[in-house]
């Protein structure tokens, strides 16, 4: 990060390879198009090297902060095609959720592993609604005309969610 | 810690913008907030650290080759804009906005601020003074600034939340003179902001430290520090 602060090329073009394929799949996770993740993406290395100089290590690992700012960058992207993009009920998500068990077992060994089985503790409604608030950034009002309930059990459900999230990480 | 029935609205609003469940006019309102309020930021970047474990388990899938070319390409296009690169990079020497606007607040609203040249032999008057507080050892515990402005150090702990029960965490400043004054204190994992008075704010230059001391609760009794020294720091300009 350092080297890409300093404008070293080959630096950035190493990071590239390193990572490009995973934050591509956050892209595509989020956005469901090859091309507009692409898009995505070539913003999100030229992000990288304008602001590398604001990584802090120790604060957070580079993973985590590049992977982040994939993320708000393909919301972002989702959010501007507008409302439209969110007319999928949330039933075929949870359909395209579902990971074979040799996926999640590769997953499991990941670093996401205390989160996914907090997650997992979860209701599957409450989980589910978490999971597409983060990978789609839906607001409460979309989420709630999606499952046809109304917007303030939404909002009770998620942050009720959210604290036993909390609780349980904090286990 | 939290077996409460509820996440304090704060800290409820701080969750919900970093989930991303907020509509346009509460988001502006969540990223306005933590421009100015260190400890709602660090709530938010706490909930973003929580929630982006998530895409751990996003399969990696490969862009097309045309990708790398496309990045090559417009890079020119940011150096040349405005200095814009260089001005950050000056910017980060002081790495305040990072620590206390939190990762997300970097991420969201310094990439929105305009890319203003700065002078750098003249630093305009009011300028933050940062100072990163770490253990002799070199472990970063506290992150802090200065702001001249409104004569108040803002302060970030880096200590897990629920740490060191039994002790309090007190702030020092120590000017020129080598002597102590306490500022208050810091509760792990808080982000608080600390007035100055005014007559201590003459000290507080960039020749002055920040101390941290682990006292019983209620503080040193002292003038001083009566417990350790684990961390220190000197104020420095942007």
């Amino acid at each position: 990060m350092p080297r890409i602060a300093d404008g070293d090329r080959a630096a950035l073009r190493q990071l590239y390879e390193a990572t490009s394929a995973k934050l591509f799949g956050v892209c595509l996770r989020i956005l469901s198009n090859r091309d507009e993740s692409e898009d995505v993406l070539q913003e999100v290395y030229i992000t990288i090297w304008r602001r590398a100089d604001r990584f802090e290590a120790g604060r957070a690992s580079v993973m985590a902060w590049i992977s982040t700012i994939a993320r708000n960058r393909s919301i972002d992207r989702l959010r501007a095609r507008g409302p439209l993009a969110y007319a999928e009920p949330v039933e075929e998500l949870e359909i395209a959720d579902e990971t074979p068990g040799a996926q999640i077992l590769l997953e499991a060994a990941q670093s996401g592993e205390a989160l996914g089985k907090c997650l997992s503790e979860l209701d599957d409604r409450t989980e589910t609604v978490i999971r597409t608030a983060f990978f789609e950034g839906v607001t409460y009002e979309v989420l709630a005309q999606r499952m046809d309930t109304p917007l303030g059990t939404v909002k009770s459900w998620i942050r009720r969610g959210l604290l036993k999230l909390k609780g349980c990480l904090e286990r | 810690m939290s077996e409460g029935p509820e996440l304090s609205e704060a800290e409820a609003f701080a969750a919900e913008h970093a989930l991303g469940v907020l509509d346009g006019s509460e988001r502006a309102r969540a990223e306005h907030r933590m421009a100015r309020d260190p400890a709602f930021a660090a709530d938010v970047e706490a909930w973003t650290a929580r929630l982006t474990p998530m895409l751990d388990a996003v399969r990696p899938v490969a862009p097309s080759a045309s990708v790398w070319s496309r990045i090559e390409r417009a890079l020119p296009a940011n150096d040349n804009a405005g200095g814009g690169v260089a001005f950050w990079r000056r910017a980060a020497l002081g790495g305040f906005s990072l620590a206390a606007a939190s990762l997300v607040a970097a991420v969201v609203i310094v990439g929105q601020r305009p890319p203003t040249p700065l002078a750098p032999q003249a630093p305009p008057p009011g300028q933050l003074l940062n100072a990163r507080i770490d253990t002799p050892k070199g472990d970063h515990l506290f992150v802090a600034a200065y702001d001249p402005t409104r004569q108040a150090v803002l302060i970030s702990s880096l200590v897990p939340p629920g740490a060191g029960a039994g002790h309090v965490h007190q702030l020092w400043l120590i000017p020129a003179d080598g002597r102590p004054r306490s500022l208050g204190f810091v509760a792990p994992g808080a982000s608080v902001t600390l007035p100055v008075s005014t007559l201590l704010a003459g000290l507080a230059d960039d020749r002055a430290t920040l101390a941290v001391s682990v006292e019983a609760p209620g503080g040193s009794k002292k003038d001083g520090p009566t417990g350790p020294v684990v961390a220190f720091g000197k104020l420095s300009k942007i």
